[in-house]
């Protein structure tokens, strides 16, 4: 057997799930970060189930030759859409709750349109489980894409999407048009969760998304470093997961996602032992 | 000119009616303070007043402008503050972006100047927080939030001030500081809205109040407004009243012992 070094050269897959770890991480810096800001983590698990409903329909739509479309490109107009009808659902109270509802109500679709496609089943729960070894080179192209749209939309509003996250009210009251903003973010995050989607699956995005930049936001000074530390979080465990995976059979997907999920529990406790410190 | 009048404004959420029959005007350099029970329609008027809501009937002109229409241009001259019940800082962001947002977003989040920076640490200096400039937002007590986002008003020199409920749970002394602050302000021309539960720290320098239940109850003068009738008007309750050595009228809220 190759050592796992050797084998990012000879073999494309391993090189492929690198660079699908690295733009995950980016997601999950970038709009990742502005999920903990905002406050709406939920809408993660949300806009994930509503892309597996999605990816079904546009299976569905293909086998009855009425639309030809890419099960992803399905999956991210059903994430974006359910992100904008729970944004309007819940003005700026409650979001919450209306993801709750738009996630119920996208895991029933997902279940109705994938009981009519039996024999295709099989590539929506690809979706739900995720494949890092399994990604094809147009996957990444795809990701990349869209991970790029992220970070330029990111990068024009950062200060807008703050602001919002921060209040609401007082964005309105400072002149920005804090509807469309609102939106805008909830868009790109529902985006990001697509991008993430072939390569974690829906049941894993939840962990891989919230995770890196929850931790970070525990410890970071300021803002800047809730950035970079989920990058680095993320990464760090994705690689490992792969590496683990390299050479004992199991889901990669699985291990960066536990892994990413004790890192912000650790955090927590930093956090607390760092206080308790300071008051003793 | 008057920079706020408000004429026969009626506006309804949903179709439940929530102010009516509401008029009153405010002269330049007035401090003005708003008073009402919970749900009174204060935070609504405020909102009203900075064109973020449209009145069901009625008319309203900031600076000579309908502020639903001209919500931009008269939203340059106006400094906010809302209450901090909607405020969420699960983040670490540091007080001196907070106190550089209002600004900010004036500019279109074009560059900052050294001007702008000087303009926020007056702000926060005029707040008593001048150490806070680069600690984090959220690891400040409630009442210390309260004064960064005071600052973050002041910080746009507006020539409108509206004020959510700034004191809550900012101790006496600070409360004070910010009263004479408005004073000086009011002086300078700043026109001044202040919601307010307890209207005893800036009874001595207010110019009106605007006594609210769902209707104008009361506009004029502390003397005109502050009696036993109509805070049982307001309230629906009796509050005692007790006149000072100056003469003001102070209602005594829950401390009936005094
Ligand atoms: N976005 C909204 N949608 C529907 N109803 C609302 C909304 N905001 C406020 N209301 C209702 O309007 C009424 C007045 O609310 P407002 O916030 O103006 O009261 P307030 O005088 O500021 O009260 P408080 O002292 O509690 O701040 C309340 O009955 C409230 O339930
Ligand atoms: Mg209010």
């Amino acid at each position: 057997m190759d050592s796992f070094a050797t084998s990012i050269l000879s073999q494309p897959y391993i090189l492929r799930s690198i660079l699908a770890i690295i733009l995950i991480a980016i997601n999950a810096s970038v709009t990742g970060s502005f999920t903990i800001f905002r406050n709406v983590s939920f809408l993660v698990a949300g806009a994930s189930h509503a892309a597996l409903a999605g990816a079904a329909l546009a299976i569905v739509l293909g086998m009855y030759g009425i639309i030809n479309l890419n099960p992803i490109v399905g999956g991210a107009i059903f994430a974006v859409f359910t992100a904008l009808a729970a944004g309007y659902a819940a003005k700026d109270e409650g979001i919450n709750t209306a993801i709750a509802i738009s996630f119920a109500m996208s895991m029933s679709l997902a279940i109705l349109f994938i009981s009519m496609i039996r024999e295709y089943a099989a590539r929506v729960w690809g979706l739900l489980m995720g494949d890092l070894f399994l990604l094809t080179d147009y996957d990444l192209v795809l990701m990349t894409i869209s991970t790029l749209f992220v970070i330029i939309v990111a990068i024009i509003f950062y200060r807008e999407f703050l602001f919002v996250s921060f209040d609401m009210e007082g964005a309105l009251a400072y002149g920005i048009n804090a509807t469309f903003v609102n939106y805008l973010l909830l868009t790109i995050i529902a985006i990001s969760v697509v991008v993430m989607l072939k390569g974690v699956g829906a049941i894993l995005v939840f962990a891989m998304f919230v995770a890196p930049a929850a931790a970070a936001n525990e410890v970071a000074r300021k803002i800047s470093d809730v950035f970079i530390l989920a990058f680095i979080i993320a990464a760090l465990s994705g690689f490992f997961g792969i590496f683990v995976s390299f050479y004992a059979e199991i889901s990669p997907g699985a291990i960066a996602a536990l892994l990413a999920s004790l890192i912000y529990f650790l955090s927590v406790a930093f956090k607390k032992f760092q206080k308790f410190q300071k008051i003793g | 000119m008057k920079p706020i009048v408000v004429k026969d404004v009626e506006f309804s959420y949903n179709g439940e009616r929530i102010l009516e029959n509401v008029s009153f005007s405010v002269d330049e350099g007035e401090f003005v303070a708003i008073m009402g029970p919970n749900g009174s329609g204060k935070t609504t008027l405020l909102k009203l007043i900075l064109g973020l809501l449209k009145p069901k009937r009625g008319k309203i002109e900031v600076l000579n402008l309908n502020p639903w229409e001209s919500r931009e241009k008269i939203q340059n001259y106006i400094g906010f503050m809302p209450q901090k019940e909607h405020i969420s800082s699960k983040f670490p962001i540091l007080v001196k972006d907070v106190v550089l947002l209002g600004k900010a977003a004036r500019k279109k989040f074009s560059k900052l100047t050294k001007d702008d920076e000087e303009k926020a640490k007056e702000a926060l200096r005029a707040v008593g927080l001048e150490d806070y400039w680069l600690k984090r937002f959220n690891e400040l007590s409630g009442g210390q939030q309260q004064r960064v986002l005071l600052a973050r008003a002041l910080a746009v020199e507006p020539k409108i001030l509206l004020l959510d409920e700034p004191f809550n749970g900012v101790d006496i002394p600070s409360q004070d500081k910010i009263v004479e602050l408005m004073d000086e302000l009011a002086r300078k021309g700043v026109t001044i809205m202040m919601v307010v539960h307890n209207i005893n720290p800036l009874l001595h320098h207010i110019h009106k109040i605007v006594l609210l239940n769902k209707r104008l109850i009361a506009f004029g003068s502390p003397f005109e407004v502050l009696t036993a009738e109509k805070m049982v008007e307001t309230y629906g309750s009796s509050i005692p009243i007790i006149v000072c050595e100056e003469g003001y009228a102070h209602p005594l809220f829950g401390d009936t012992h005094g």
